[in-house]
């Protein structure tokens, strides 16, 4: 595994999903002064930011090493479709107006992977629709993961209380069960 | 004392407390040897009891007075350990330290206390580049980026797959962004063109000082397990300091007791490099390192080494020592 820059082809496509997600210049707000970075993986490649000074460690003689981790994981890129990574979600949600904030309950459940319920949601905005992604928060204010409508943000008043309104996408209990 | 026991009062004195404790008996000749009897057996009773949880809080992700006020509201007991800046020791009340939302939100990681002393005592600062050796699980990687701000570089190296996804977790969670995770055989970090300012090797070893954690090392390990870490450990730290930066610092640590894999270890080096000198470390903790262990002496400087003790200090057995190196 090699760090390279990022393509411009693939940090285009990067930049596209994301800012079609949670709106225009969201990608290069996120950039600011790093570069993208890429370590290919078997079906995947890992992009993540830097600053531009780290490149050089692409020409050191690591010969003997595998890198797997760089700098601020942005997240991966898998057949063709960019998957956020959860370390970036937090400076996202000041970026965007895609949030979703959830009671106590749901918090607690979403952080096991569940995905949300009409009666566990406490704000969201009614201008979102179907199928876009949104950050979650719980009430203390906290980032808890990323999650993807299943209905139009303004048909939620007409939801019964147990009606699906988000899909988890990833969640901070990953950390945990990606550690096993 | 144990200069007044014959080998066979020794060996007859090893082989009841073994038994009594439920050690091989080779480990108890050494404590003996090393301790005589009084201390062995504080040493013995301590093993049996159980280590305090500790905590550290990560000012990376929240601030360490919020994350111990939030603890606190939830029951959570605190009581901040002196020598270090972020370390507690913590009475979760029966629940598990890593269920709480705090935990997943990266604002403490759970560490034990002489892990957090390393790193404090290798001191990194935010334009330093350093290098974790036997990264996994992140706990010092994590520390290190801590108390870098987020800066310089911290470069950890991971040799093992399986406890690569733990490392990369840990460094997420906890927000770190000034690390790189390499997976290779740190011993081959010689043949890279890195140059560290300063590097820790927490070194894998027989896991000696474990025994209040870990019941099972009682009978897990023999003699030969212990020549056999104690060759690896040389080779890891003759490999860091060759790539050393001059006017750098090192840190060689290990959570075993046992003087073979320690101060031995550190004697060899000294002998073999000649500007790799042992320096006193600042922070008031643990105890001085052996420098004339089972008798045989050693270099006078390893004085400055320390060590963490059950029966001394209430924590897992532990080993370190700050070396640095010069022109």
């Amino acid at each position: 595994m090699k760090l390279e820059l990022a393509d411009p082809i693939l940090w285009q496509s990067v930049q596209t999903q994301i800012d079609s997600d949670f709106g225009e210049g969201v990608t290069r707000s996120i950039l600011a002064n790093r570069v993208p970075a890429v370590i290919a993986r078997e079906g995947s490649q890992s992009i993540y930011l830097i600053p531009y000074d780290w490149m050089t460690l692409a020409d050191e003689n690591l010969d003997d090493f595998e890198m797997h981790h760089i700098g601020l994981w942005l997240g991966d890129m898998v057949d063709e479709r960019f998957r956020l990574g959860l370390p970036i979600l937090e400076h996202l949600s000041t970026l965007t107006e895609n949030i979703i904030i959830v009671n106590r309950l749901s918090a607690e459940s979403f952080t096991y992977g569940k995905s949300i319920i009409k009666e566990g949601v406490v704000r969201l905005n009614t201008t979102l629709k179907r199928r876009q992604r949104v950050v979650v928060i719980d009430q203390d204010g906290q980032v808890i993961g990323l999650a993807a409508l299943s209905i139009d943000g303004e048909r939620l008043v007409r939801l019964s209380k147990e009606k699906l309104v988000a899909k988890n996408l990833v969640d901070i209990g990953w950390y945990l069960r990606r550690m096993g | 004392m144990i200069c007044l026991m014959s080998r066979r009062e020794l060996k007859t004195k090893a082989k009841e407390l073994a038994k009594r404790y439920g050690y091989l008996p080779y480990m108890i000749e050494r404590y003996l040897s090393l301790w005589g009897q009084e201390e062995t057996l504080r040493f013995l009773s301590a093993c049996e009891k159980p280590i305090r949880t500790a905590i550290r809080v990560n000012p990376l992700r929240n601030d360490a007075s919020s994350t111990v006020e939030s603890l606190e509201r939830k029951g959570v007991g605190l009581e901040k350990i002196h020598w270090l800046q972020y370390g507690y020791y913590s009475d979760f009340k029966g629940y598990s330290p890593g269920s709480l939302i705090e935990y997943m939100l990266g604002y403490y990681y759970i560490q034990g206390v002489p892990s957090m002393t390393t790193v404090e005592v290798l001191d990194p600062k935010p334009d330093d580049i350093v290098a974790d050796l036997a990264a996994a699980p992140g706990g010092k990687t994590t520390h290190l980026a801590q108390l870098m701000d987020n800066s310089g570089l911290v470069i950890a190296v991971e040799q093992d797959k399986s406890r690569l996804s733990s490392l990369k977790s840990n460094i997420l969670r906890c927000g770190v962004t000034n690390a790189i995770v390499l997976r290779g055989d740190a011993r081959k970090i010689d043949q890279t063109s890195l140059e560290p300012t300063k590097i820790l090797l927490d070194a894998p070893c027989s896991g000696e000082g474990l025994i209040p954690l870990d019941p099972s090392r009682k009978t897990s390990k023999s003699m030969a397990d212990i020549r056999y870490c104690a060759t690896r450990q040389d080779e890891l730290l003759d490999s860091a300091i060759r790539r050393l930066a001059v006017g750098g610092e090192i840190v060689y640590a290990t959570c075993s007791i046992a003087p073979e894999e320690n101060e031995y270890v550190i004697d060899d080096i000294l002998r073999k490099y000649p500007e790799i000198r042992v320096v006193p470390i600042d922070i008031e903790f643990g105890s001085p390192g052996y420098p004339n262990p089972y008798g045989v002496q050693l270099d006078d400087s390893l004085k400055h080494a320390r060590r963490f003790l059950p029966h001394l200090h209430g924590t897992e057995g532990f080993f370190m020592c700050k070396m640095k190196k010069g022109g």
